[in-house]
């Protein structure tokens, strides 16, 4: 498909275009890979986003977190050619985003403050975009039915309720069938059932090799959905690699609590790990279960409770991100 | 030309159009019946007394007017001046709705040229803008032919500078959406970009009228009189004039006034859109 799409970019760069429908010149993407690098964004009083560079890969599920005004929305707007950047790149299959040929036939995007005309039915909306983007009218139909909103569409966008809207942001997003799509915030107004069948679509998505960039504040949320994670604060990158690793390498190392009734002995056994004391219990840290019961074992010392605590993203992120003011 | 499409299932797909299209159809009617009665009472049926006491100046205008084809041409343009203000209104919506409603993101997502989205609006704009005079033309028309017959003068219809005046009145129509896209642009809000363009296309436009020719009449300098054409509604109205009055620049100053304003806020319009951030 990609390859047909070079081929006839060539062909109208050699200006021997007269099929029926008009392509533009400028590039088609090939991979879906995201590239930020450098990327700055001052405003007056804040620098929005700080020197921010990252990788997002095709055929994952990325989540784009930090609190809120880290920079986050700015950084999608930056890629999407919609906020200049006042320094640094960002690329999308090696293009930035105004040299791409069909732009919405290679990205798709969901951004918080994308609306549409109140009086204009859901649909229309859509035939809007299909005229501008030189796709036929019927993928309005195929992208309403894609995100369940067919009984709606000849409703007008005012009657939408704010999970209608952000299903009508995806089924806009996806007229195009685009290599990568970009969501700011997707999960704001959606219910719990609406948020599963976003992270399934999302999931599905990326398993056809799509790139998938996600932001978020809230990190129970794309624990769940996420393969990688980048994480920003204050404009600058935190962290940034496959979940696990990031869980991992963060410091917050796992945690192992234990009852029992003589605390001391069990410490001596396991002389220089780092613990303290929470209701009664004990936080140990750097050690496996399995250390602490052979310690225990050779102390002579009961166990009343042994639990294995794994630090979640929400810990490393907190972690992370504290120290950093929040809103700016 | 997708783009000037999709400019037009917008416009088609909400109500506005039809609203305006229907007010200015509603108030031509209005507007050539003034026009009819103006005619009739003050220029070929004069008062006597008005005749009487009026400065040979006026007098001068009066009679250049009952000419044939300065008649035809003012009454066959009737409804120039709400039908352009409908045209800059609708090229106004076209702009402030992206903001209003925050369409703007996907409008620019789906071209990230933005320069074509301005041309686009501008030809969406303009052929609203056309289709209107076309359809104002065809009313005029046949209206002015009956009522001139009734005065009995002979409708100067075919007359070269009649004609002139109706295309020129056409690229009127089809210009006033480029400076309707300009205000747009300047102004984001919808509600304050109406209200402003409406004031100054109405009370500012009486206003610079009034204080121009007090002050030419006061200061006694001829010249500044013309600074009035320098307003692009009075600029609309003089390029359409016909033959020239007297005391009033030739047509094509008119012409070059309203291209200059659309060219102008088209350019600033053009420019500030590329410029500035979308959020
Ligand atoms: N247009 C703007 N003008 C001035 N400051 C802005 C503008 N847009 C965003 N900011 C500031 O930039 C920072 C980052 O904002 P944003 O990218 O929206 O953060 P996030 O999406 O992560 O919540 C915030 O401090 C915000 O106030
Ligand atoms: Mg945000």
């Amino acid at each position: 498909m990609t390859a047909t799409g070079a081929m006839v970019t060539e062909i109208a760069m050699a200006g021997l275009a007269t099929t029926t429908h008009t392509v533009r010149m400028g590039n088609v993407i090939t991979d879906g890979e995201i590239v930020v690098s450098g990327l700055t964004k001052h405003y007056k009083q804040v620098k929005a986003v700080d020197g921010l560079s990252f990788a997002i890969k095709p055929g994952r599920v990325t989540g784009f977190l930090g609190p809120n005004g880290a920079g986050k929305t700015t950084t999608l707007r930056m890629i999407l050619n919609l906020v200049s950047p006042t320094a640094g790149t960002a690329t999308i299959g090696g293009s930035r985003y105004a040299d791409l040929a069909e732009p919405l036939r290679a990205v798709g995007a969901v951004l918080e403050a994308s609306s549409a005309h109140k009086g204009r039915t859901g649909r229309n909306h859509l035939r809007v975009i299909c005229a501008a983007a030189g796709l036929p009218a019927s993928r309005a139909d195929e992208a309403m039915e894609l995100v369940g909103l067919t009984p709606a569409a000849k409703r007008k966008f005012k009657g939408y309720s704010l999970g209608m809207r952000q299903r009508l942001g995806i089924a806009a997003a996806m007229l195009g069938d685009p290599r990568v799509l970009i969501l700011d915030e997707p999960a704001n107004g959606l219910d719990p059932e609406g948020i599963r069948w976003m992270r399934d679509l999302l999931q599905k998505l990326a398993g056809e090799g799509r790139t998938i960039l996600v932001s978020s504040h809230l990190l129970s949320e794309m624990e769940l959905l996420a393969d990688d994670v980048v994480i920003i604060a204050a404009g600058r990158l935190v962290a940034q690699g496959a979940v696990a690793d990031v869980i991992g390498n963060a410091g917050s190392a796992g945690t192992v609590r234990v009852r029992t009734p003589h605390p001391d002995t069990l410490l001596e056994a396991l002389a220089g790990v780092a613990s303290s004391r929470d209701d009664g219990a004990l936080v140990l840290t750097g050690v496996t279960a399995e250390q602490v019961g052979d310690a225990a074992l050779r102390a002579g010392v009961a166990i009343h409770g042994l639990v294995t605590e794994r630090p979640d993203l929400e810990r490393v992120f907190l972690d992370l991100t504290a120290g950093k003011e929040a809103i700016r | 030309m997708r783009l000037v499409r999709s400019e037009f299932l917008k416009i088609r797909t909400t109500n506005v159009w039809w609203l305006f299209a229907l007010g200015a159809v509603g108030l031509l009617v209005v507007a050539f019946a003034i026009n009819a009665l103006n005619m009739h009472f003050g220029v070929l049926q004069p008062p006597v007394e008005a005749g009487q006491n009026m400065d040979p100046e006026q007098a001068a205008v009066l009679s250049a007017l009952a000419e044939p084809v300065a008649l035809t041409s003012y009454m066959v343009t009737s409804g120039q001046y709400f039908g352009l203000m409908f045209v800059m209104l609708l090229g106004i919506i076209t702009v402030t709705n992206e903001f209003h409603h925050q369409t703007a993101t996907t409008t620019f997502l789906a071209t990230p040229h933005r320069t074509s989205v301005i041309v686009a609006k501008a030809v969406a704009g303009g052929v609203f803008g056309i289709v209107l005079w076309l359809v104002t033309t065809a009313v005029t028309v046949p209206a002015t032919a009956i009522f001139l017959d009734a005065e009995g003068i002979t409708p100067a219809l075919g007359d070269g500078e009649v004609i002139r005046a109706v295309l020129l009145n056409g690229l009127a129509y089809a210009l006033w959406a480029l400076i309707g896209i300009g205000i747009g642009v300047l102004i984001r809000s919808q509600i304050g970009a109406t209200i402003t363009a409406m004031v100054v296309y109405t009370v500012g436009t009486a206003a610079v009228s009034i204080i121009v020719n007090v002050l030419t009449a006061w200061l006694n300098w001829e010249w500044l009189a013309n600074v009035q054409w320098a307003m692009p509604s009075l600029a609309s109205s003089l390029m359409t004039s016909g033959t020239s009055l007297p005391g009033q620049p030739d047509y094509w100053v008119g012409a070059l006034v309203l291209v200059g304003w659309a060219v102008v806020t088209g350019l600033v319009g053009t420019l500030l859109t590329r410029s500035r951030d979308v959020s």
